[in-house]
Parts: C-alpha cells; sequence; structure tokens
C-alpha cells in the first residue's frame, strides 16, 4: 500500500508546487516509485515545473470520469525513474474532484506506487480538502512571513477536523514543517522569523529549511524539479528533507548567514 | 541617517513583533475552533442567575472581552439597582424557571458574536 503525502499551505505562492515536484522526484530517486498528483484544478502548473506539459494528453479529471484510464493519464518522467506525474485538467473547476472519484484513483494508484504526492491548491476549499482529505502523512509548506504561519495553523486545524483520519477517528495525519524562502541574512538583521519562532507557533516538527535561492527559478524556467541540481543550496536542502522524511537523521544547514569577510561586507555597503 | 539617530534606542526588529502578534492572534484562533463556542451561553446563563435575584437593567449590562498575550479577561459589570429595588430571595417553593420578577432579561440579550475566548492563550498548546 502506498504512502499518501499532501503538500499544503493554506496561503498561495509559499512553494508548494515547487516542493511537491522536489520532493517527489527525490523519493524516486531513493528508488520508491513515485507519483505526483496536481489538484490544482483549473490552474494546472506542476506540468510546468516538471517540464512535461508538452506530453500531456489526458488528466486527472478525465480518469475521475472514467473518459481516459490511469495508465494513459500518468506521464512518466524522462529524467528520473519511477517517477511519474498525474496532471489536472485545465478546463475544469474543482467541483469535478468528487470524494469518491479521488478515492477510487488513489486506491488504484496505492496498489503499484510507494508514495503518492499530492500537490494542493491554496485556500482550504473544495480542491484543497480532496487534496488532504486521504493523507497519510502532511507537509506543510510556510514562508516565515505572517500571513503564511497563520495560514498554516489554519490548515493544521482542518487537518485535525477534516481529514479521513481525522473523521474516521483513525491515528491522526502526521504533520511536518517546511520553511521556504528562508533568508539567514535577514533573519540575522531581525526582519524576518527565525526557524524557532516559527517552530514555537505552529509546534510541529520540522522537516527542513530550504533558502531562498535563485536556483528556484531558474529550475522553474526549464521545466526541471530544483532536486536535480545538486549544486543549488535549496537542491541539497530539498535531498536533507526527503533523507529526513524518510527517517534519517540529517542536520540542517543553509540556517544561518554565510560568514563574510571585510571585503565582500564593503561590497555589499556600496551595492 | 542622521547621527542622533545612532543614539536613539533600537526600535524592536520587525520579526520579534511579527512573532508576538501571531502568538497573540493565533492563540484566540485556536480557541476559537476548538469545540463549541460556549461563551455566548456562559453570558446568558450567568446574566439568567443575577436576574433571578436582582432586576437587572439590560441597559446596565456591559461585557468586555480583553484579548492579551498571556491571558484574556472576560468583564461582566451590572450596575445594581438602589437597596430598596432588591428582590426578596427566591425561594424553594418557587418555580425556578419563572423569576419573581418577570422574565430573566438577560436570556433574550444577543451576545456578542467576536466574544470566543475565555482562555489562557497557550500557544505552543494544540487541542
Amino acid at each position: 500500500m502506498g504512502k499518501i503525502i499532501v503538500m499544503t499551505s493554506g496561503k498561495g505562492g509559499v512553494g508548494k508546487t515547487t516542493s511537491s515536484a522536489a520532493f517527489a522526484t527525490g523519493l524516486a530517486l531513493r528508488g520508491f516509485k513515485t507519483v505526483v498528483i496536481d489538484f490544482d484544478v483549473g490552474l494546472r502548473n506542476l506540468d510546468l515545473v516538471m517540464g512535461c506539459e508538452r506530453r500531456v494528453v489526458f488528466d486527472f479529471i478525465n480518469v475521475i470520469n472514467g473518459e481516459a484510464k490511469l495508465n494513459q493519464a500518468l506521464v512518466k518522467d524522462k529524467r528520473v525513474d519511477n517517477l511519474y506525474i498525474l496532471p489536472t485538467s485545465q478546463t475544469r473547476d474543482k467541483d469535478a474532484l468528487t470524494k469518491e472519484g479521488v478515492e477510487r484513483i488513489l486506491n488504484e494508484l496505492s496498489k503499484e506506487f510507494d508514495y503518492i504526492v499530492c500537490d494542493s491548491p491554496a485556500g482550504i476549499e473544495r480542491g484543497a480538502l480532496m487534496a488532504l482529505y486521504f493523507a497519510d502523512h502532511a507537509v506543510i509548506v510556510t514562508n516565515p512571513e505572517v500571513s503564511s504561519v497563520r495560514d498554516s495553523d489554519r490548515i493544521l486545524g482542518v487537518l485535525n477536523s477534516k481529514s479521513r483520519r481525522a473523521e474516521k477517528g483513525l491515528e491522526p495525519v502526521t504533520q511536518q514543517l517546511l520553511l521556504t524562502r528562508y533568508d539567514p541574512e535577514r533573519v540575522e538583521r531581525g526582519e524576518m522569523l527565525k526557524v524557532d519562532d516559527v517552530l514555537e507557533i505552529l509546534a510541529i516538527p520540522l522537516l527542513g529549511v530550504i533558502p531562498e535561492s535563485q536556483a528556484v527559478l531558474r529550475a522553474s524556467n526549464i521545466g526541471m524539479p530544483v532536486i536535480l541540481d545538486e549544486n543549488s543550496n535549496a537542491g541539497q536542502a530539498y535531498l536533507d528533507a526527503v533523507g529526513r522524511f524518510l527517517g534519517e537523521e540529517v542536520e540542517h544547514r543553509f540556517t544561518s548567514a554565510q560568514k563574510k569577510g571585510l571585503f565582500s561586507r564593503l561590497l555589499r555597503r556600496t551595492a | 541617517m542622521s547621527i542622533f539617530s545612532f543614539f536613539r534606542a533600537a526600535p524592536k526588529a520587525s520579526a520579534v513583533q511579527a512573532k508576538e502578534r501571531l502568538q497573540i492572534v493565533m492563540a484566540h484562533e485556536r480557541v476559537g475552533r476548538s469545540g463549541p463556542d460556549y461563551l455566548p451561553m456562559l453570558q446568558q446563563e450567568l446574566l439568567a442567575v443575577i436576574a433571578k435575584y436582582v432586576d437587572i437593567d439590560d441597559n446596565k449590562v456591559e461585557v468586555k472581552l480583553d484579548r492579551g498575550g498571556d491571558c484574556s479577561t472576560l468583564e461582566v459589570n451590572i450596575e445594581l439597582p438602589s437597596r430598596d429595588q432588591i428582590k426578596a430571595p427566591v425561594g424553594k417553593d418557587m418555580p425556578v424557571s419563572k423569576p419573581a420578577n418577570g422574565s430573566a432579561k438577560g436570556e433574550d440579550k444577543d451576545p456578542p458574536k467576536a466574544a470566543s475566548a475565555l482562555t489562557n492563550g497557550g500557544v505552543s498548546k494544540r487541542r
């Protein structure tokens, strides 16, 4: 039975899709058969971030409606073995996601895959609720910023009350924090919430801290999950986070500012 | 940047303010979403009990909720009527549901909807 992971946040633009793409790719790199599903019906974007937008024929909604077979809609990644993408529809809306339909597809996928990564849309409406409803694990993607932290707390409340596990009284969905767009230099200047501040407020375990990095935009420009850019801080931070998710003890990196020499300090002054 | 600003006390770092604001607002939001909202009921019942013994003027009941970082206070100020207006205590033979002096005025009061917190703001605590 495959495990279902939801990448969720409440707030938009914090890096759910980037993280879903990176995380799914990371799990596949570790040899797990992984599928990543786009739940953002009507605003399809995972295909672009994964670089498979030109190979989409059928989508998640087609499969729910019985218009296509699951295997016809799954797009196999060209770079990483064991990695598949299930894109969503761009023309339909979130009402096309029925609980029964989603459950049927997830059941079918979990027979074949080790991990199913659900890329949630922003908000707390149908799309987001469907993405988290069947989850075993939730990765809460948060920026160190007040509105993102508040929305993350809200979504934690939803997970604790409206997920399948909550409704059926099963063991709760595990919840881990992925803090993205972290800028240690701004933290040191007192301009950004510290990792510890966010952890104290949200009170869930830390899966990883992804530093603010130009590599993220570069990667999405070319349709490559940033985790494949192993030279970048962000790529390495995602690799670490995947390791931690799999139970390994990996020390946190990129959480403190690099010590700067006098020369670069002077340069910064004039910049 | 003038030379004098060097001597001024540094303002609180914005990240510190962010944390404090989040802690306060989220403590209350968490309380608001967990379990039934008992506060309006509590207010109604408190007023009903008092109305049983004292003739309360609805306009002289003041309910204030103060949300602080560590704790919140619910303040109910009821102005009691002058001594000669106070009712005799309700005896055992009197029907409890019908106070001596007509209806319990507290019951038809519409309690403020925002009043949702009467607890400590335990931020690290999750239901």
